[in-house]
């Protein structure tokens, strides 16, 4: 037995840095160097993002965007901009035709159909339409998120009530959507988005549908999420918003980023 | 794991009530189809079992020369009934088959002429029954054979026509049979995926939040065999219900036994759950895969 195992370990000694070598080269995908080390800190990295839909129509031309952790970025550009493909990308709703989307340091076109879910709590989305359960309660739609993702039954419960008291839901929480404000609805959509504990948050036109004092409220929030180290990324069209936060502004106009400035406003400022 | 059922379960349960005119619609198509199907199933029993009833009735009968010691036509029948493809051998003497020549002609109104004669013309006959009707030629070769038979009466011309009719009414039957649960199946698949389209909105959340394929799946799979279980328990109480009018019916005219109802019951039963619990889940997995493939 004993020789046999030094054998066995200088055999391994001597053929161990060879083969490292090659195996760290044939790991690492060409052009894709992100995807071993990804850039400091950062929640999301588009690299050099194409999307070319089946009937030719490109939606995005070789986009680059880095977020980093902590980030909170105001997506704007006119309607068809590509803002909503964009978003697509991000939870793998569709898949780049070229460059890379990297979600917290995974290739999101290379994950396997098993892994998709799981990457997708590590984001909370947010619609313009709430996209709520009417049938179920503020508390149950909260819980849904959870219980589909299977969560241990125990843990549904304290979470569901943190992050309800964390939007000011917690006396709404055996409330229908029916029975709330728009307002009230969104900041329900928002708890269901954190109650995953999510690296980042997704807004998709967060205040399209609600009137001016309501939708300072949802940003308020927001905001507030975010000074939690949530990084948000939001799409909007709210002009007023996005000019007096004087946060990072990210300009889509027909597929490519035409601006990227930090504490910027709407309109470009020359 | 048990905890991913009971989830799937009772996810399944409450949206089968929750959407309770789709589901109930999905149900009575469901029993519409299965009654459908089931009254086939019995009318294709009941055809089976009148079919192997004619067949049963074909035989060889073989004329015996009337000069043959009794001895000799005992001795025949033993060796005859001992043939491996033989079910039963039975001899009719000719005073035996006079009596059953009148008995026809007075069936057939026929005015008896043998009471004219002064001595019994008919010879008297062996008759085989088979054990599997296609299976005579050895039989025939044997009987051809022996002295003491005179001939054999032609029995290959009989045995085809009565075979090619039952095999044809068999196929038809299965090919009916066959045509309404591809029919079946259409319909259930679409009115599930009528269901399922319906919470398309949950779908796309339980996606969303990041729930895994089989976690959004199973609640569904669930939903469409909890379908397919009431849709054929409550087609089997209605058959079982028409049971007795269907039992006489069947009785008086395919002329089966009684006793072969007791296992038409059970295949009945067999079928009708295997098919709607198997058509539920197959509808809901191809309703439901349409959306996970996004």
């Amino acid at each position: 037995m004993a020789p046999d195992r030094t054998a066995a370990s200088e055999h391994m000694m001597t053929q161990a840095p060879p083969r490292a070598a090659a195996r760290s080269y044939r790991e690492r995908p060409v052009g894709l160097a992100q995807t071993e080390a990804p850039v400091e800190g950062a929640v999301l990295v588009l690299h050099s993002v194409t999307k070319t839909f089946p009937n030719g129509n490109t939606a995005l031309r070789d986009v680059e965007l880095v977020v980093p952790e902590g980030d909170f970025v105001f997506l704007v550009g006119p309607s068809g901009a590509g803002k909503s493909t964009l978003i697509k990308l991000l939870i793998r709703d569709e898949i780049a035709t070229e460059g890379a989307v990297i979600l917290d340091g995974h290739d999101v076109a290379r994950l396997s159909r098993r892994q998709v879910p799981r990457i997708r709590r590590k984001i909370g989305i947010i619609f313009q339409d709430f996209k709520l359960l009417p049938t179920k309660t503020v508390w149950e739609n909260v819980a849904f998120a959870l219980e589909v993702t299977g969560t241990p039954r125990r843990q549904i419960a304290p979470a569901v009530d943190r992050v309800l008291s964390l939007v000011g839901l917690a006396a709404q929480a055996q409330q229908l959507p029916g029975q709330l404000s728009g307002g009230e609805q969104q900041r329900t959509a928002i708890a269901r988005a954190l109650v995953h504990d999510p690296r980042l948050v997704i807004a998709d036109e967060p205040t399209g549908n609600l009137d001016p004092l309501i939708s300072w409220e949802i940003i308020q929030l927001l905001l507030r999420i975010n000074e939690l180290g949530v990084t948000v990324l939001m799409a909007t069209h709210n002009a007023e918003i996005v000019t007096a936060l004087r946060k990072r502004v990210v300009a889509l106009e027909d597929g490519r980023i035409i601006r990227d400035e930090i504490g910027a406003a709407y309109h470009r400022e020359d | 794991m048990i905890s991913f059922i009971g989830f799937s379960l009772k996810r399944a349960w409450l949206g089968f009530w929750r959407n309770s005119v789709m589901s109930l619609a999905a149900t009575a198509t469901m029993i519409f189809m299965l009654v459908l199907l089931s009254c086939f199933f019995v009318i294709l029993t009941g055809l089976n079992a009148g079919l192997q009833f004619v067949e049963q009735k074909v035989q060889i009968v073989a004329d015996v020369r009337t000069s043959a010691p009794d001895l000799a036509i005992a001795s025949l029948r033993d060796r005859v009934a001992a043939l491996p493809e033989v079910a039963s051998v039975e001899y009719v003497d000719p005073t035996e088959a006079l009596r059953r020549f009148r008995v026809r002609l007075a069936q057939q109104g026929r005015e008896d002429l043998t009471q004219y004669l002064d001595s019994n013309p008919l010879p008297g006959s062996i008759e085989v029954k088979l054990k599997d009707p296609q299976v005579f030629g050895n039989v025939v070769e044997f009987l051809r054979a022996d002295p003491t038979i005179q001939r054999v009466q032609e029995v290959q011309t009989l045995i085809d026509r009565v075979l090619t009719v039952t095999n044809l009414l068999r196929t038809g039957g299965l090919v009916v049979l066959g045509l309404v649960g591809i029919v079946v199946l259409f319909i259930i698949i679409n009115t599930i995926r009528l269901a399922v389209v319906a919470r398309a909105e949950e779908i796309e959340i339980m996606r969303l939040v990041g729930a895994s394929d089989a976690f959004i799946r199973w609640p569904f799979i669930f939903e469409g065999a909890l379908v397919g279980l009431l849709g054929a328990a409550i087609t089997l109480g209605l058959m079982a219900l028409a049971a007795d009018p269907l039992g006489r019916v069947m009785t008086s005219f395919f002329e089966v036994l009684p006793l072969q109802l007791g296992s038409l019951g059970r295949d009945l039963t067999v079928v009708v759950l295997g098919t709607g619990v198997g058509l539920g889940v197959l509808g809901s997995w191809v309703s439901v895969r349409s959306y996970l493939l996004k």
